[in-house]
């Protein structure tokens, strides 16, 4: 009796789970919002996600959802793709983009697809390219993309066309992908889990689609997991792009939930790219290349020197500013500090103490200085401190390096201010001179020069000034 | 789009029509709507009949498959034996349509299905334990409505 109540009860169940569809409302892909909505999701779940849901608005400010109709991961993945593409802000880019894909036809056709059948997909993804790309100019590409990407007509053109291009990928690599997807062979494998309509993209699908659309382009994917694991933050796992961090075309991050894709956003892939001046790549040195940097600077600081702004790899004189902490003799002396003072090196006979030096503004330019290396934590105002350390610095600057006690004959004290000097890097006003002192304005001595022979002071210059 | 596609491809299966395949509008100017007459394969017990088959497009296709109705009686596992005459397997289903198939593809798999019938994936369970477990009759019964419906 009780095998066959259990039996019919499996049976109800097989048919439930059957029947059952997941929730598909809402649009295909939503607006952008602030990710505190992901933790007050989970407010009610158990405490391991609701630790990882709270930590991740301190890692991704935003995300933006996906309708869960077992096709988000391909839509989420194709929806970044051009996302970042509006996000470069270039045109050129769209059609350099249309161009590859157009080329990437071959593979369709080496995977023995039809063209007739292929081209209504492709041509939905260029039409698209290009309207996006014309809507750059007006500013509204977001909106545009976002409108298109509700449009089912285009949203499941632009998918099979990933879909296609993935499966045509793995197929002409199967030599890349067969180890992976055992015991099926690759073939099999794509007509079981890529080709159907509805098949939801997994990992062996993500890695291929990556490798065919996303690295090329510069583009890398970032995809957390929430999930039950231990821990208090989502597990993070990122495909990089083949290009250096920072030079890539944009990262795509997807939150996953066992089942489902979202997109989620850090604050930097929101801001309008051009706004803040980023240290100025240039696309030509490293674009596709999977080393780039070694043939250019043979720096060891390289990654230090892009994160100062202002810096670029575009600064013919990278190689002389990274020697300062590491040893190149050439311009040892200008590294020498120098004790810091009014850069009008005139006595003046002051009657006030002098000034207590302000701490300088957060210079433009934080050089890679000795001492910042040594004490990392001490701020740039530490300068004359710097006198005393040398000695036993872990950073020897140079064989050539002069005596302790050396006079202090650098270069602020040198007579010769021509004007080409004083607008060098050689001049330590100069923001790119790694012993950079901003010239101050001393107010006792612009009010001195005309009175000292008779004032010497502040107050009084300015009372018989009024007097 | 989706029309695009189907012009594309009724103009093919014109200038090209697969092997024992006569494909027409059902009604003139709705290309949603294919009707099809398929002599039965030549080595099958159906040897012999032209099955009308109506082939309707939905409005999504090619993201949703095309659904295939036997105007004429046919005594076979995998077509329900009512008014609808409908087939669904393989590749005609939901979850395993690709977009890239074509109807030509599909009307090779009904030909295939026709010459085998497949009783696992049976929507006709009696024909299907008949078909496994008293080939003769089935044959009979077929045969008989082959000469009945399909001549």
């Amino acid at each position: 009796m009780t095998y066959v109540r259990a039996d019919e009860e499996l049976a109800e169940l097989q048919r439930l789970s059957q029947e059952y569809q997941p929730d598909v409302t809402g649009p295909l892909v939503g607006e952008r919002q602030p990710s505190t909505a992901i933790a007050s999701e989970y407010a009610l779940a158990d405490p391991v996600y609701r630790a990882k849901t709270a930590a991740l608005p301190q890692r991704y400010s935003h995300y933006r959802t996906c309708r869960g109709d077992g096709r988000c991961g391909w839509r989420a993945v194709a929806f970044g793709y051009f996302e970042a593409l509006v996000h470069i802000g270039d045109a050129a880019k769209f059609l350099d983009e249309e161009t590859r894909l157009r080329s990437l036809n071959n593979i369709l056709n080496a995977a023995g697809q039809d063209p007739y059948v292929y081209e209504d997909f492709t041509d939905e993804t260029f039409e698209l390219m290009r309207k996006i790309s014309a809507s750059l100019q007006t500013g509204n590409a977001d909106a545009t993309l976002l409108a298109c990407f509700n449009d089912p007509v285009i949203e499941q053109s632009v998918i099979q066309h990933m879909r296609m291009l993935t499966a045509a990928w793995m197929r002409t690599h199967a030599d890349v992908y067969e180890a992976f997807v055992l015991p099926q062979s690759v073939d099999e494998f794509c007509a079981s889990s890529i080709d159907p309509y509805p098949a939801e993209i997994e990992h062996i699908g993500i890695s291929a689609l990556t490798d065919v659309l996303l690295k090329p382009a510069g583009i890398s994917l970032e995809i957390s997991y929430l999930d039950r694991s231990i821990g208090d933050e989502v597990n993070v796992h990122r495909i990089d792009a083949d290009a250096p961090e920072g030079f890539g075309s944009g990262t795509i991050r997807l939150l996953y939930r066992p089942g489902h894709y979202d997109i989620l956003y850090k604050p930097e892939d929101i801001q309008p790219p051009m706004l803040p001046p980023q240290p100025a790549p240039i696309p030509t040195y490293f674009q596709f290349a999977p080393q780039p940097m070694d043939h250019v600077y043979d720096i060891g600081a390289s990654d230090f020197i892009t994160m100062i702004p202002g810096m670029s790899f575009a600064n013919t004189h990278a190689g002389w500013m990274s020697s300062s902490p590491f040893g190149s003799s050439g311009f040892a002396p200008t590294t020498l500090p120098c004790k810091p003072q009014p850069p009008a090196p005139a006595p003046t006979p002051m009657y006030a103490p002098p000034p207590a030096l302000p701490p300088p503004p957060p210079p433009p330019a934080q050089i890679s200085h000795a001492s910042d290396f040594a004490t990392p934590s001490l701020p740039p105002t530490a300068m004359p401190n710097h006198m005393p350390h040398m000695g036993n610095d872990p950073f020897r600057s140079s064989i050539w390096e002069l005596e302790r006690g050396f006079p202090a004959a650098t270069t602020q004290c040198l007579p010769f201010q021509t004007s080409i000097f004083r607008n060098s890097h050689f001049n330590t006003a100069h923001f790119l001179n790694p012993d950079f002192q901003p010239e101050e304005w001393t107010p006792d001595q612009d009010y001195i020069v005309p009175h000292n022979n008779h004032r010497s002071g502040r107050h009084k210059s300015i009372s018989s000034g009024s007097a | 789009m989706a029309n695009k596609r189907i012009m594309k491809e009724y103009a093919e299966v014109t200038n090209n029509p697969p092997a024992g395949c006569k494909i027409s509008l059902e009604n003139e100017g709705d290309m949603n709507l294919w009707n099809v007459v398929m002599d039965a394969p030549s080595d099958s017990i159906y040897a012999g009949g032209h099955f009308k088959i109506v082939i309707k497009l939905p409005k999504e296709y090619p993201f949703k498959p095309p659904v295939l109705n036997f105007k004429t009686k046919l005594y076979h596992p995998n077509v329900t034996n009512d008014e609808n005459g409908s087939m669904c397997l393989g590749m005609l289903r939901p979850d395993e349509w690709k977009p890239p198939n074509k109807i030509a593809d599909v009307l090779k798999l009904v030909r295939t299905v026709l010459a085998a019938p497949q009783p696992d994936d049976a929507v006709e369970q009696g024909i299907a334990d008949q078909y496994k477990n008293d080939r003769k009759a089935f044959e009979k019964t077929a045969k008989d409505w082959v000469s009945k419906y399909a001549k």
